[in-house]
């Protein structure tokens, strides 16, 4: 097994740069605004979550993130180029869903060789990258296993490992554990950190459930209620150590903080 | 961390489907599969057998008697010759059905403007009753093989095509989405992605197609070929010997199983493995 790391890039811009992201959907009458001047910026290595009420446009902000979406307004780079010019130049981006979307009729194993064939991995690679990223989010022995076989918990965790399995550059979660019950998403958050510390990816993510954010991010990024979702408020989340346990109260109080922040912005909304 | 067993119920689709599920099933259930099977079989014949006690012989004969007909004609080997040409005309108008139908299907499922304006043609093509459909096609064609072909598959094509359409449509964008996130190519888009999603409902309409393209076929030789099952059995009703009509029509049946069994069946075991534990 050989993996080459690759030589960090020298980072003068921001790995993620959105200035003044405008994105309509449907015509100006009857249309919807899903962003009204979105603009942030995400370092290399860092962990980004995006966190609001239901319909505030945090999922668009991740599929024009990924190029996905290409009609917005306003500028959107990576490393100071465009989406398109990075992924033509080999650069990866990965994405975790809510749901594992993984092909049933394919094994794990199966699942992720689709993503490295996609990604256009070497096939003597494959075996190697395979065998680590099950190993990280251990589900080595299921690696013959087919999706349906398997938990919801373990199918996401597969989705986690096809993720990482083509080693991206960027890492976009849309909700990625809320669709599990809460003592299976911890410890699928832990085990995302735990691959997430062998790769150190750009992950940018999106949540609804402030706790989460807390512990997986370095930022938390408070957007506004839909339609025109914005950004309201930044919190920094840096000096909390990694790894991060559950039970740190100093992670709590953090916590607190983004709950009062997202009730004092959605509440804001509210009463109009 | 529980492994969750999915077990398959199988579809409950009429008498051949049920017998293909006991042959097919899965694991543990088959064998349980297998007798209910053997007894719905029994229960058949049974009820065959009751009938053909109250009714005179030449109305109804006896299961054996069939039996021994189909045997002895087995033996004589003239009825190899009219279960070939029925096969291929089988063959033939399935072919010509099964591709009006995926065009017709797709293009349903996949263009608005082609959804309503076929709509309107799906909608004649199911009321038109077939016999209206073989007998002009005879007129128009004229009395020949391949009338008879096309009008075996003509009847079959839009109700193969609705179930294609609903196929078609009932694929799971949410994979699509994936494979575009991960910048899967168009072509891994449809050979891994789309391709298997669409196979099943392939499967389930070959089976479903072939099943009424077989009816079709005895019906067209009925009315205007001189050769094939069909054929026999109109004539052997002509000459009031209700054995010969059950026993070709037997043998046939034993040809149709034979099909949906081991060549369905098996088609079906390899593709779709990933949905049994």
């Amino acid at each position: 097994m050989n993996i080459t790391v690759r030589s960090e890039k020298a980072t003068l811009v921001s790995q993620i740069s959105l200035i003044d992201i405008h994105r309509q959907f449907g015509g100006s009458r009857g249309g919807w605004k899903a962003l009204d001047g979105v603009s942030f910026d995400v370092e290399t290595g860092e962990i980004v979550g995006l966190l609001g009420p239901s319909g505030c446009g945090k999922s668009t902000v991740l599929n024009i993130v990924a190029g996905l979406d290409a009609g917005y307004e306003g500028s959107m780079t990576i490393q100071g180029r465009t989406v398109k010019e990075q992924l033509s130049s080999g650069f990866r981006i990965a994405y975790v869903f809510q749901e594992a979307r993984l092909l049933p009729w394919r094994t794990l194993r199966q699942n992720i060789e689709f993503a490295l064939e996609a990604n256009d991995f070497a096939r003597t690679e494959w075996a190697g990258r395979i065998d680590r990223v099950l190993e990280l989010v251990e589900l080595s022995k299921f690696r013959d296993f087919y999706p349906l076989q398997l938990s919801g918990g373990m199918q996401q965790r597969a989705a986690i490992a096809r993720a990482f399995a083509i080693e991206p550059d960027i890492l976009l979660m849309d909700e990625p554990f809320s669709a599990l019950d809460e003592l299976t998403a911890r410890r699928l958050r832990q085990s995302l950190l735990n691959i997430w510390a062998a790769f150190r990816s750009t992950v940018l993510f999106v949540s609804h459930n402030a706790f989460e954010s807390t512990y997986l991010g370095d930022r938390v990024l408070i957007m506004s209620p839909g339609p025109g979702g914005k950004i309201k408020e930044e919190i920094d989340l840096r000096h909390l150590k990694r790894p991060r346990d559950y039970e740190d109260s100093a992670l709590f109080e953090q916590s607190k903080r983004v709950v009062e922040s997202l009730q004092r912005h959605i509440g804001r909304a509210l009463d109009h | 961390m529980a492994v969750m067993a999915r077990s398959e119920a199988p579809e409950n689709t009429g008498f051949l489907a049920g017998l293909l599920a006991a042959f097919s099933g899965g694991g543990d259930e088959r064998a349980r599969n297998a007798l209910i099977s053997t007894l719905s079989v029994a229960t058949l014949i049974g009820i065959w057998y009751l009938g053909s006690l109250a009714l005179p012989s030449s109305v109804l004969p006896a299961p054996l008697t069939v039996i021994v007909a189909l045997w002895e004609n087995l033996l004589k080997g003239d009825i190899y010759t009219d279960i070939a040409i029925t096969l291929a005309r089988i063959g033939a108008a399935f072919v010509i059905a099964m591709g009006m139908a995926l065009v017709l299907g797709f293009s349903m499922a996949l263009s608005k403007t082609a959804g309503t304006f076929f709509q309107v043609w799906i909608i004649c093509g199911i009321t038109m009753p077939a016999l209206v459909v073989i007998l002009t096609l005879y007129m128009v064609v004229g009395l020949n093989d391949t009338a008879a072909v096309l009008g075996a598959a003509a009847p079959v094509i839009p109700i193969l095509s609705i179930n294609i359409r609903e196929g078609v449509k009932g694929i799971d964008t949410r994979l699509i989405g994936m494979a575009r996130a991960f910048r899967a190519g168009k072509r891994q888009q449809i050979v891994q992605v789309m391709a298997p999603q669409v196979a099943p409902m392939l499967l389930a309409s070959t089976r479903f197609g072939i099943g009424l393209i077989w009816k079709m076929v005895l019906f067209v030789e009925l009315l205007g070929r001189g050769s094939g099952v069909g054929y026999r059995i109109e004539f052997f009703y002509q000459m009031f010997n209700m054995t010969e009509v059950l026993a070709h029509a037997l043998s046939f049946v034993f040809v149709m199983l034979f099909i949906e069994i081991a060549v369905l069946g098996t088609i079906e075991r390899r593709i779709f493995r990933w949905k049994r534990t």
